[in-house]
């Protein structure tokens, strides 16, 4: 037989198969073992560096935020609030602590705003000022307290950075993670600078952190659970609805329009087509995969200071210890996006995640006291900074109609880049219930047809036949090296795929509602 | 191939990739908090060296898929942390291949977890909605006694009353049973009150060396260890004040070990266990493990150098919106702000910070003080006028049957300012009421107490509720609040009685200052 027919003899072959001619290199990586390995490598590219706290104190650290003349301000779960210099400096032996407050009640929120530090307690967002000049606060504003406290352990309260307005947005844990047993348990809000509450958000969990993104918009992190087949990152637009109904009691007491009964056992994507306020995450961070317990919300608008990240979201992660970045975009009305495993080998589990958007360093905080961390300090705050060499890394993925756009760090090697086999998809999705988590369901294995490198070779466009609304795509990049021969840093991706970027839109958001202050 | 070694070759397979999935499972969603090596991550429980993994399935099936709740004793450990139910993340299939992963690499072989044997329990537990408690798995599903040090137990047993050790060889003993687990236990007599118990073993030690007996025992009883009296405990008494531990120095191999024991009335305990010359843990030869419940880890909340503690974390009997405060002459003070009104006075300890600080802190945690006087409950500023202009949600009803319902109130918390000792100023305001609260020690009729001063700044009248549901009595110029807090007023507008209600009304502008102190 002579090769030609071997070659038109498969190639009929392929074209009968619905499967891959080629088979995907998938289960190649095992999660573990990937991240111990790109960990490993991190020092190439960030330096991360333990600050002292103050000696003899437990500061398990809830909260960071930014003073003038480089003080750092941490509160912690004991609810001391303490206020350090030096934290910038090369030489970290000599930082200096001084304590501005004792024992106020878990400040998960805390920021730096006309002379004061505001901090979103537990049962109050409240104004701290030392009105003498002797470091220590003096006078303490109750700016709203609206929200229910039912005096249960979990019912955490989260703040956000004030945003162009002024308002402060917060999520408010259900209680026990379970329950609804205080009025706006389980419900996003704004408060404004004069203390009004505006309910925003309905269908919240269990809350890891809050943050916007460089437009403004506010999200928060949601822990795997009851209606949360997986955790995820959210987006807390205001009049949605998140996909708990376990708080829809608190309906009523703002005359709201009948909040979504979904159905159990059901999709998220079935169900969101029902009720239109219910906006799906973002990105899930795929449980045990990305992470277990996602926490707080950063995001890098450092301008190239911290890497070539500008723009995306850093996720803290509790149990891995570790920092998820998240590359979302917006299609079709709704944020979705990729999260790609960054930062890893933190002392504790972390909590808050706080960028210094001029300097281009990320403080971090975290404790593990209630729940376990691969870091095994009781408590820890640290710093990373950018050592200015770029790593190769996928920067961001785009939907695209028939496939995905990825985007990379540096010019890919043309050869290998535009090879297909060097790229293995699958999707998954989780059933939407009543019940704690969620197996992933519903898997497919799209087929990449074509892998296209841009003139730059920064972009390599995917042509893929079986893309899946709805899904998790999980995409494993094998091979891929950069022009001077660098691999990837982190070869895996899981963008949510909320939405095609169709040029018709069918989606129809119901509009944000005017504002319910009360 | 024959077709047997076909199956052979298929079933090996088979099993490969069971393990293969069962690690897989293990290292995505278990290894979080087990640890990959299963030691357990800081904080988390092990596997390795635990009991719970071994023994029947059921136990670890009904674990996985329900999850597991409050304290449990893992490897010598107790820890209060909540294991997430994963059998809605999880098929039969995922659950028996992590579990064989689990039992093959952590708990010593302990044997394969098959698909069918967790639908049998997730048949049987398809109402059970909650996560397990230790002590439900463990009633269920019990561990296998443990096979301890003493070999050929027997024990003999002796009804009678006595005060004093009889003389046993002068006595028949009502009933004489061979204890193979080897271990003693006064509930292997069958009886409550009124009888003794003989037991005698041969102590099997390990190793030439010294060994350190514990000896304890609810009412009395001697021990002997080869032929020799080593501990007695004398008269009627329970365990604990009279535990003695005995280093005798022992060969390797037998020694005989015999115990008399008696009952008198009341609570029958005996706890006897041992140290040899490599242990590290008392290992224990009795039902009872003395082991000295873990002391609370204690950590006072104080005034220091005369500046008054603060507190806000949920305080038992007031309101989750309290905020304590411990001045530095003895007394505290508990603010609810959710009422707007001094809830808790007491006298000592302030707070202790132990329970809410460690672990996840779930509950209140009352005052670590004494004379705890509860004041009030219910709002604590109103207008005289009727109902205020701040709404509330309350939460009306109990079970499954209850609702927010509003409730319109005269003013909401605005907060406080603390001066340099730390003593406060509480603040309240709402349409048309702007009320200061402020507290300092300061001796009252010659005792330690407290001087507050409420100042109204609004534009109409506000009554404060000063103690409700208390008995007040009259007593030299002051009003005795439950019995012992004698509340002064020392200027200002006098405080009224009514119906178990005492309360001070402010007009405008007006302060009312008040004396609190202790008889």
């Amino acid at each position: 037989m002579k090769h030609l027919t071997v070659i038109a003899l498969l190639a009929c072959v392929a074209g009968l198969q619905a499967a891959p001619a080629k088979t995907p290199k998938k289960g190649k990586l095992v999660p573990a073992e990937a991240v111990k390995a790109a960990e490993a490598r991190q020092s190439e590219f960030y330096e991360r560096v333990e600050i002292p706290t103050p000696a003899g104190e437990v500061c398990e650290v809830g909260s960071i935020a930014l003073l003038p003349g480089k003080k750092v301000a941490i509160g912690t779960r004991r609810g001391d609030v303490w206020v350090v210099e030096g934290a910038y400096d090369a030489d970290l032996s000599k930082v200096k602590w001084t304590k501005f407050a004792s024992n106020i009640h878990e400040p998960l929120g805390m920021f730096w705003k006309e002379g004061s530090l505001f901090a979103m307690q537990r049962p109050e967002f409240t104004r701290m000022t030392d009105r003498d000049g002797d470091g220590r606060a003096d006078r303490f504003e109750t700016i709203c307290s609206k929200w229910g406290v039912s005096g249960d352990y979990h019912e955490y309260a989260f703040g956000s950075d004030p945003d162009k307005d002024g308002n402060v947005w917060a999520v408010f844990c259900l209680t026990g993670s379970f329950h609804s047993h205080a009025p706006w348990r389980g419900w996003g809000a704004k408060i404004t600078p004069d203390g009004k509450f505006i309910p925003v958000a309905s269908g919240i969990r269990s809350p890891g952190g809050i943050g916007a993104n460089g437009e403004g918009d506010v999200f928060y992190t949601d822990n795997q659970g009851v209606w949360n087949g997986s955790s995820s990152l959210k987006w807390l637009r205001p009049g949605s609805f998140q996909g708990n109904p376990t708080g829809n009691k608190s309906y009523a007491l703002a005359d709201f329009p009948a909040p979504p009964e979904p159905q159990s056992g059901s999709r998220i994507l079935t169900e969101r087509l029902k009720h239109p306020a219910f906006v799906p995450p973002a990105a899930f961070l795929p449980h045990g995969k990305v992470g277990n317990s996602p926490s707080g919300v950063g995001c890098d608008l450092a301008r190239g200071k911290f890497g070539p990240w500008q723009g995306q979201m850093l996720v803290g992660e509790q149990t891995a210890s570790q920092v998820q970045r998240v590359a979302l975009e917006k299609v079709n009305g709704l944020y979705q996006g990729a999260v790609f495993h960054f930062l890893g080998g933190f002392e504790a589990g972390l909590v808050p995640v706080r960028m210094d958007q001029e300097d281009g360093t990320l403080f971090i905080g975290g404790t593990n006291r209630g729940w376990g961390s691969r870091g095994s300090k009781p408590f820890t705050f640290e710093r990373v900074r950018f050592k200015g060499r770029t790593p190769f890394e996928m920067r961001a993925i785009a939907a695209k109609l028939d496939g995905f756009e990825i985007e990379f760090t540096h010019p890919v090697d043309a050869a290998a880049a535009a090879d297909v086999e060097n790229y293995a998809l699958d999707t998954f999705t989780y059933i939407y219930q009543s019940s704690y988590g969620s197996p992933e369901v519903d898997q497919t294995e799209p087929t990449v047809k074509s892998a296209v490198v841009s003139a730059d070779g920064l972009r390599v466009r995917l042509v893929v036949d079986g893309l899946v609304r709805g899904h998790v795509h999980h995409l494993v990049v094998t091979d891929v090296k950069s022009k001077s021969g660098e691999t990837l840093w982190h070869t895996e991706a899981w963008y949510t795929l909320n939405e095609l970027p169709t040029s018709v839109t069918s989606l129809k958001l119901p509009p944000v509602p005017v504002d319910l202050s009360l | 191939m024959r077709p047997s070694s076909l199956l052979a070759l298929l079933t090996s397979a088979a099993l490969l990739s069971a393990a293969e999935d069962g690690a897989q499972v293990y290292n995505t969603l278990c290894a979080a908090c087990h640890g990959p090596d299963g030691k357990g991550l800081n904080g988390l429980p092990p596997l390795v060296g635990s009991e719970w993994p071994k023994g029947p399935a059921e136990r670890s099936i009904k674990i996985v898929l329900n999850g597991m709740t409050g304290p449990v004793e893992v490897a010598g450990m107790t820890y209060n942390i909540d294991m997430p139910p994963q059998g809605a993340v999880l098929s039969d299939e995922k659950i028996a291949a992590a579990l064989t992963y689990v039992r093959d690499k952590f708990a010593g072989g302990a044997g394969a977890v098959t698909p069918a044997q967790v639908a049998a329990v997730r048949a049987q537990t398809t109402k059970r909605a909650t996560p397990w408690t230790a002590a439900e798995l463990l009633n269920a599903h019990p561990f296998p006694p443990a096979k301890t040090a003493l070999k050929n137990l027997v024990g003999m047993m002796y009804q009678g009353e006595w005060k004093t050790l009889p003389d046993f060889s002068a006595l028949k003993p009502a009933l004489m049973e061979d204890f193979n687990a080897g271990v003693i236990d006064p509930a292997q007599s069958g009886l409550k009150d009124h009888f003794a118990m003989v037991w005698t073993a041969q102590f099997e030690a390990k190793e030439d060396g010294k060994y350190n007996f514990v000896f304890d025992c609810d009412d009395f009883g001697a021990l002997y260890v080869g032929g020799e009296r080593i501990a007695e405990i004398k008269g009627i008494g329970p365990v604990g004040g009279r535990r003695k531990e005995v280093p005798v120095i022992l060969k390797k191999g037998l020694t005989p070990i015999r115990l008399e024991y008696v009952e008198f009335a009341g609570h029958e305990v005996v706890v006897l266990g041992y140290k040899g010359p490599k242990d590290k843990e008392i290992k224990w030869l009795s039902k009872t493990k003395a082991n000295a419940p873990k002391p609370r880890v204690s950590i006072p909340i104080e005034a220091k150098d005369g500046v008054a503690a603060i507190y806000r974390n949920f305080i038992d009997k007031t309101t989750p919106r309290a905020i304590g405060i411990g001045f530095p002459n003895g007394l505290n003070l508990a603010y609810s702000a959710d009422n707007l009104a001094a809830e808790l006075i007491w006298t000592g300890k302030f707070m202790d910070g132990g329970h809410h600080w460690t672990d996840r802190g779930a509950g209140n945690e009352p005052p670590a003080g004494t004379n705890v006087i509860k004041l009030s409950d219910g709002p604590g500023v109103a207008l005289a006028s009727g109902e205020g202009s701040v709404v509330r949600f309350d939460r009306k009803g109990e079970g499954k049957e209850w609702t927010f319902s509003a409730v319109k109130v005269a003013a909401e918390f605005k907060g406080y300012d603390l001066d340099a000792a730390g003593n406060p100023t509480f603040r309240a305001a709402g349409e048309g009421v702007s009320l200061t609260d402020a507290w300092i020690p300061e001796a009252i009729a010659g005792k330690p107490g407290l001087r507050r001063t409420l100042k109204s700044e609004g534009d109409r009248p506000v009554t404060v509720v000063l103690a409700r549901d208390l008995t007040s009595e009259g007593a030299d110029g002051a009003t005795v609040l439950g019995g012992s807090l004698s509340l002064r007023a020392l200027s200002g507008p006098q405080p009224k009685a009514a119906d178990k209600l005492l309360t001070v009304t402010l007009k405008p502008g007006e302060t009312v200052v008040l004396g609190y102190s202790f008889r």
